[in-house]
């Protein structure tokens, strides 16, 4: 591609590596879940293809698991998603001048870890656009399908991620992300309203916690608004 | 059409709605103003609030675990290091107060 996205598509895939390890875990417990729920192989392959969104996939079988149907498992993975409305509004410019193919592709493929990674890469003072997103997004997404249906395969032989502290590899990999996208004492009374918030939001228990994200979030966003010298 | 077609298709649709919406609003904001400068601190702000409702989904073990992890990605600025460290540190936390 003219435009260096084919380059910086090999640099999305190399940098999310770790990440993808991480997520290959979470697949494989995915797979097992999905056994119980009756889902074959393809049937992960078909979803973790068309939803590619690992906590809403993971929390909407749980649900179908319990027995709660199928209204139930969409609503509380939905909810789940609502956060992508933000995360993608925060890369705008990766589709300025895109033809509406390349945003629905660059979208479908815009997850928390590899949007992480491409932050932490322009606060490091390197380019990152579409292509960085859409190389990333297709290493996770074959690391995501790839372990489920294997998970599916070998349902009875593969361990809870708790039990090897994997499930806090990603906070883990947020908090290193958070430091790098640390711009100075600017950040600082929006960084606090948007933890304050999301903390007070999710204590309470009244909302579901993909709402104390969203609305931490846009708490933090808007004291950086109000307080901005513009 | 079995339970779990129709719970994929659903979540799909929604799913790339959400992707989709948020690509296209942003594109609607301006560039200069608050507006952009609060667009501009979202990202840093949401990372912010997703992991203080990860940490705090768990327990003291969680807690103090990302306590020792922050200082360590500051010390370290090392993406792979500070994941291991964070790993090994709720796995020996979990060994010492199991929950």
């Amino acid at each position: 591609m003219a435009d260096g996205s084919s380059g910086e598509f090999r640099h999305g895939a190399r940098d999310i590596l770790p990440l993808a390890l991480g997520v290959v875990f979470y697949g494989a417990a995915f797979g097992v879940l999905a056994t119980q729920a009756g889902m074959s192989g393809l049937d992960v392959g078909i979803m973790g293809t068309l939803v590619f969104a690992g906590s809403a996939q993971i929390v909407a079988v749980e649900r179908l698991v319990a027995g709660a149907g199928a209204a139930a498992a969409i609503v509380a993975g939905l909810a789940l998603n609502l956060r992508l409305v933000l995360v993608s509004a925060s890369v705008r410019d990766i589709y300025a001048n895109r033809p509406w193919w390349q945003v629905l592709v660059g979208a479908h493929y815009t997850t928390d870890e590899n949007w992480a990674m491409m932050l932490k890469r322009r606060a490091e003072g390197e380019t990152a656009g579409w292509g960085y997103m859409v190389g990333s997004g297709l290493v996770l997404m074959a690391a995501w399908i790839g372990s489920g249906v294997a998970g599916t395969l070998f349902a009875s032989t593969i361990p809870d991620p708790k039990a090897f502290g994997i499930d806090f590899a990603f906070a883990a990999a947020f908090i290193a992300i958070a430091c790098a996208l640390w711009r100075g004492k600017t950040d600082f009374a929006p960084w606090l309203t948007a933890a304050g918030v999301a903390i007070l939001a999710a204590i309470t228990g009244a909302i579901d916690t993909s709402w104390a994200i969203v609305l931490g979030g846009l708490a933090g966003a808007a004291v950086a608004g109000i307080t901005a010298d513009v | 059409m079995s339970e779990i077609y129709v719970v994929t298709l659903v979540l799909a649709a929604g799913t790339i709605a959400a992707r989709a919406t948020g690509a296209l609003a942003g594109q609607l904001i301006p560039t200069e103003g608050r507006l952009a400068a609060a667009l501009n601190a979202l990202p840093g702000c949401l990372i912010v609030a997703l992991v203080c409702v990860l940490v705090l989904g768990g327990g003291p073990n969680e807690w103090v675990a990302a306590a020792l992890t922050l200082g360590v990605a500051i010390a370290s600025r090392n993406l792979p290091l500070t994941m291991i460290f964070g790993v090994v540190a709720i796995s020996v936390l979990r060994w010492m107060w199991p929950g």
